[in-house]
């Protein structure tokens, strides 16, 4: 069996890493490689078995007998003929590769790193150059996956050395890689950026050859962004562990914000998922960061014009459900990294299976999308509304309620401290009332002063009163006629039905049952199994 | 007593100069109390017994006096709040206003929009809230493409009238770029020649043909709809969060669901 090539394979391309099991072939062995002219042109290509990759997005199209070819390397390679003996295959070497798909498959790269805010630092225009930044941030669009797209997330290159088993750019994946060149990453900001279709740049990367080199590559991107295409937008760039104290120093003074992956709660956990990674590595750069932090606002208190070290803060992410961890030793851990570190967000990412591996859960398993959403919501209450973890969780209650949020599981839990009075509670005990946010408890602490409150304003403020109504009173009365008594209001709660910001769109919380009728078990059972899952 | 409306024209100027008159009649009649007058922003379906009605014109030199009145007693932020609630499109915004700002002036309170237990101000409050949850969503959801001649370009349909406050964060954001938002809605421009102040047109009619894109803006937009399309993780795939999030209502002026390669439509 022969392949006709129509583009000419360089020595460069040989020695680089794009994949010619990106094509797929008939057979697993060793074949040979042909030109145009039938001159044979490598003869250890080696086909692999894993060169089938089926995703919908790619538009892979399948040959009569299955064989999978990838879109990505380009019109000539979609006409490919996967059923005969003959194959018109053009290989691109990475530096061939046009700029919408290195986007594609970098931003495919960076898609499962979750911080994505344009939050924390207040900067005007210099009436010059072209950029601001808002401290609340803006979300400029949102993806079908309904997370907010606000920044330009790409990854530098996907390339790697190391092999963390969760991660979908590991070593040992068989995947199309590319590189971006700096001056292509402030081109597609900029353009972006004018446009209005951004906030900034997020920038991460595989690790190519070592970090020390990474972060190089990052910094030397960041500055141009910075001092050639005069760039004043909001920029996110990842802190490389094991990266060179210097650089990270430098870069910290292009960047508005910073982050070190923690990658998962545990050193256990990293050191079985992420061999190449170690925890004092990690928390090294971090610490470096925070210092730097201090240190620059203490500067700038000396000298108003100092230059200013991540003014946005660090944040960091954890990855839920690939290791057994509790909620109570996750949400230890984020406190500790709001004390210890002083860092601005902690992220969770609901584990996404992509790759197969013993030690991880199976691919199809459902992401642990509720549990994500829990912890989010206790550190909220971590952040805003000074709430302690031994508050909220301890040793016996190791995990959160699936069925009721943080704040009213914690309400239900102290009922004595209830009704508030909504007239003369402090500030500290509003904000604890479930259905009374930040925003609200502000609003009634200001507008009390002036005059009482009744229900009726409160619901104008903001408050929502279906949720609070069992905990407040308005001058000595409540709503109706309640019971505070814990059974009663959990029922009235439940009722409710919280507004969960998945379910039906596909993404359910599945309890396993035997009878969930996935298409195994409607083989199994038949049509009419028993439904038995648990919807909440 | 004969209750007083005065009808003024749907603009913030209009319902300052309409509180201008208001102050006015009230001293000029010996009317005894601000509750007896009424600001509307347009002619009653119904009109009511009892009642005068006067229509306003508007007089940007009243509403200069007592925009500067409200700065100057009440604070710049209180004023720019008012202004938004101004700018809403709910009925009662002229005459919530009013009321607030008599209320501001007569207790002398820079913080009157604090004040939710008055029902005018919590009227106040609404239609600044509205206001400026319009202008989040617009500061988010404006697309600009570039024409040629390279100037950027934009089109919004805005619910409430934020464009006057739209166009300082572009400007500050964007300094040196010729921009022109327009608000399909009111049929209102705002211009921004680069580096010089930016500035309001009306019932201008722009040339079909000079409202052509550029090909790289064509190149740009393809980039950010893969870009949006690649970004989504699949099995987190969620369409009403993203429907609630990012309405359905803004979509057509967006750049990510324009054409074939609209974000969620192939996923």
């Amino acid at each position: 069996m022969k392949f006709l090539m129509s583009a000419r394979l360089n020595k460069r391309m040989r020695a680089s890493r794009v994949k010619i099991t990106l094509l797929v072939f008939y057979r697993i062995g060793k074949f040979a490689l042909y030109d145009k002219n039938e001159k044979m042109f490598d003869k250890r290509l080696e086909i692999r078995t894993n060169v089938c990759y089926y995703k919908k997005k790619h538009n892979f199209r399948f040959g009569k007998k299955g064989y999978a070819m990838e879109r990505n390397s380009g019109n000539q390679a979609q006409s490919c003929a996967v059923d005969s003996n003959q194959a018109n295959v053009e290989l691109y070497s990475p530096e061939k590769k046009s700029v919408m798909d290195k986007l594609i498959i970098l931003t495919d790269a960076a898609k499962y790193d979750v911080a994505c805010t344009s939050s924390g630092v207040d900067r005007k225009g210099s009436g010059r150059d072209m950029g601001n930044c808002i401290a609340a941030g803006i979300c400029h669009s949102f993806s079908s996956d309904g997370r907010c797209i606000s920044l330009l997330k790409i990854l530098m290159s996907n390339e790697c050395v190391y092999d963390c088993k969760y991660c979908i750019n590991r070593r040992s994946n068989d995947m199309p890689r590319a590189t971006f060149t700096p001056d292509e990453i402030c081109e597609l900001t900029i353009n972006f950026y004018r446009r209005n279709y951004i906030e900034g740049l997020f920038l991460s990367s595989g690790i190519i050859n070592n970090p020390a080199y990474t972060m190089e590559l990052i910094y030397r991107t960041l500055y141009k962004l910075r001092n050639v295409y005069r760039f004043r937008g909001y920029v996110h760039v990842k802190g490389i562990p094991g990266a060179d104290a210097e650089l990270i120093r430098r870069t910290g003074y292009l960047a508005d914000r910073m982050s070190v992956n923690l990658e998962l709660p545990t050193a256990e956990g990293l050191e079985k998922l992420a061999p190449n990674k170690h925890r004092k590595t990690i928390l090294k750069p971090m610490r470096q960061i925070q210092n730097g932090i201090t240190q620059g606002k203490q500067e700038l208190a000396l000298y108003k014009n100092a230059p200013s070290f991540v003014p946005a803060g660090q944040s960091t992410q954890m990855i839920i459900g690939a290791t057994p961890e509790s909620d109570y030793q996750i949400m230890s851990v984020a406190e500790s990294l709001y004390d210890k570190f002083d860092l601005k967000r902690v992220f969770y990412s609901a584990y996404v299976g992509v790759n197969e591996d013993k030690a991880l859960p199976a691919i199809g398993e459902a992401s642990p999308l509720l549990r994500e959403h829990r912890l989010y919501q206790a550190d909220w209450l971590l952040r805003y509304y000074r709430f302690r973890v031994d508050e909220l969780l301890s040793e016996k209650h190791q995990n959160f309620n699936i069925l009721l949020d943080p704040k009213c599981d914690w309400a239900l839990r102290h009922l004595e401290q209830f009704p508030v009075e909504i007239n003369r509670a402090e500030y500290a005990m509003l904000l604890r009332v479930p259905g009374i946010g930040v925003k609200s408890a502000q609003r009634i602490c200001k507008a009390r002063r002036s005059s009482r409150l009744d229900f009726d304003s409160l619901k104008k403020i903001g408050v929502v009163l279906k949720r609070a109504l069992y905990f407040i009173t308005c001058s000595g009365k409540m709503m109706y006629n309640t019971k505070i008594e814990e059974d009663y209001i959990t029922r009235n709660l439940l009722a409710e039905h919280e507004r969960l910001p998945f379910d039906k769109d596909g993404v359910t919380y599945h309890q396993m049952s035997l009878f969930d009728d996935t298409p195994e078990n409607t083989m199994l059972f038949g049509t009419h199994g028993e439904r038995n899952t648990a919807y909440v | 007593m004969c209750e007083q409306v005065i009808i003024c024209e749907d603009s913030m100027e209009g319902i300052l100069s309409g509180v201008y008159e208001a102050y006015r009649i009230k001293k000029e009649k010996g009317i005894e109390s601000h509750a007896f007058i009424h600001l509307v922003t347009r002619h009653p379906d119904m009109y009511r017994l009892f009642t005068e009605y006067t229509a306003q014109e508007t007089n940007p030199e009243n509403a200069d006096k007592v925009a500067g009145t409200i700065k100057a007693r009440l604070g710049s932020e209180c004023c720019y709040q008012l202004c938004l609630a101004m700018a809403s499109c709910f009925e009662d915004k002229a005459d919530a206003g009013y009321h607030t700002i008599v209320l501001g002036l007569r207790t002398n309170d820079r913080r009157i929009l604090d004040r939710l237990g008055e029902e005018c101000v919590q009227s106040a409050f609404r239609c600044a809230r509205a206001s400026s949850n319009e202008l989040c969503h617009m500061m988010e959801f404006t697309r600009f493409r570039e024409l040629e001649g390279g100037i950027l370009y934009a089109e919004i349909n805005a619910k409430h009238h934020i464009l006057p406050f739209l166009m300082p964060h572009f400007a500050d954001r964007l300094p040196a770029e010729n921009f022109v938002i327009y608000d399909k809605a009111a049929d209102i421009y705002g211009l921004h020649p680069g580096m010089k102040p930016w500035y309001l047109a009306q019932g201008v009619e722009p040339d079909s043909d000079r409202l052509k894109s550029t090909d790289s803006e064509k190149e740009y937009s393809a980039l950010f709809q893969s870009f949006c399309r690649s970004v989504a993780i699949e099995s987190r795939m969620n369409l009403r969060l993203q429907a609630s999030l990012l309405p359905l209502r803004f979509r057509p002026d967006m750049t990510e669901w324009k054409g074939s390669g609209a974000a969620g439509t192939d996923l």
